[in-house]
């Protein structure tokens, strides 16, 4: 069962969800608006490598906002640390972001269970497009879970910034 | 939980989900199919901006279809008019789409509680495809929620075809 902005709320202030920092006035009816953390990550390696790091820039986002270009994979973290050992956390974009082309990630919006952290970004866009620190980006939804919880463990479990793949995950 | 077809068409019965007009025959085992409406809205310029409203042109789409292009983001609605005050909507394509390279979100599946619109589709060819007026474009899933219910009350509720992005609200807001 998926939360509503009451049993959000509730399990905040129950510490069976992190929110830091928390605004309840970035409720919605089932989901938590979370902004754009304050540095974007790229790589200029064309071709990516499931096997092989490649090697990642990092940038910070300018106040005139940062321009992602279509074609190119961008890797950013949520501002807020959020996550639950409670429940499950899905990650999506919002709407207002999405009828602007922008895909804040790619196939994978499942979290896993006990992961409480930045949660990274996989921003690419359809067409060019400004985006701006603290911006309120996307929303991460609350699920209920049915079974015991094997608590998750792990590579990127407590990352704070971007995180690139780590291609011993694939392994 | 996820609402079967059989309990989906139940609850349209029961006015506690509105999908207007219904057909039974377009009820999936755990979904429903919607239609695309006839008008698709794309941006005037290529470079988007999140702070500043970005104007679009209308495109009718005929029966002979229109073809959309990889690089550009086209947003179309839905021919129904969806919602409901009880269970979380979430959208999908359908996967005969998602077969030949078709997106109709990008990032946002969920929808708000109370919120009934004709929705918009946020749609994304990754090569290019003709797609035509009134065709089966993306399936409705319905999920119980576990709380209280607010209903939505947000700036896209009560539209009636496509509508472009707002964000730059969020920025007025925060000023």
């Amino acid at each position: 069962m998926i939360l509503t902005r009451s049993a959000i709320a509730k399990a905040v202030e129950a510490g069976e969800i992190t929110i830091t920092p928390f605004d309840a006035g970035r409720l919605n009816p089932n989901s938590y608006n979370y902004s754009l953390g304050e540095e974007i990550r790229f790589t200029t390696q064309k071709t990516l490598d499931a096997k092989a790091n490649a090697p990642w820039l990092t940038t910070g986002i300018p106040d005139e906002g940062y321009l992602l270009r279509p074609g190119r994979l961008y890797l950013a973290t949520t501002a807020e640390v959020i996550g639950s050992t409670t429940f499950v956390t899905s990650l999506i974009g919002r709407s207002s972001m999405g009828r602007l082309g922008l895909f804040v990630q790619v196939t994978a919006d499942l979290g896993h269970q006990g992961a409480i952290h930045r949660w990274t970004l996989e921003l690419t866009v359809v067409q060019p497009l400004r985006v701006y620190a603290g911006m309120r980006l996307g929303q991460v939804s609350f699920w209920r879970t049915s079974g015991t919880v094997t608590a998750y463990g792990g590579a990127y479990g407590d990352a704070m910034a971007p995180m690139p793949a780590l291609p011993t995950s694939l392994t | 939980m996820i609402l079967t077809g059989s309990e989906i068409a139940r609850q349209v019965g029961l006015g506690r989900i509105e999908i207007d007009p219904f057909h039974e025959d377009q009820v999936n085992p755990n979904s429903y199919d919607f239609r695309l409406g006839f008008e698709l809205l794309v941006y005037q310029d290529l470079e988007l901006d999140a702070r500043l409203p970005n104007k679009v042109d209308t495109i009718t789409i005929g029966e002979s279809g229109f073809t959309m292009a990889p690089d550009r983001v086209y947003l179309g609605s839905t021919v129904e008019r969806m919602g409901s005050d009880h269970y979380v909507p979430i959208i999908r394509g359908k996967s005969s789409l998602g077969r030949l390279g078709l997106f109709v979100n990008m990032t946002a599946d969920l929808i708000d509680i109370g919120s009934h619109n004709n929705w918009t589709l946020q749609f994304h060819a990754v090569q290019p495809l003709v797609v035509y007026p009134g065709m089966r474009i993306g399936q409705v899933t319905f999920w119980v929620p576990e709380g209280e219910i607010e209903l939505y009350d947000g700036k896209y509720q009560g539209a009636t075809g496509p509508r472009s992005s707002e964000s730059f609200r969020d920025f007025e807001a925060q000023a």
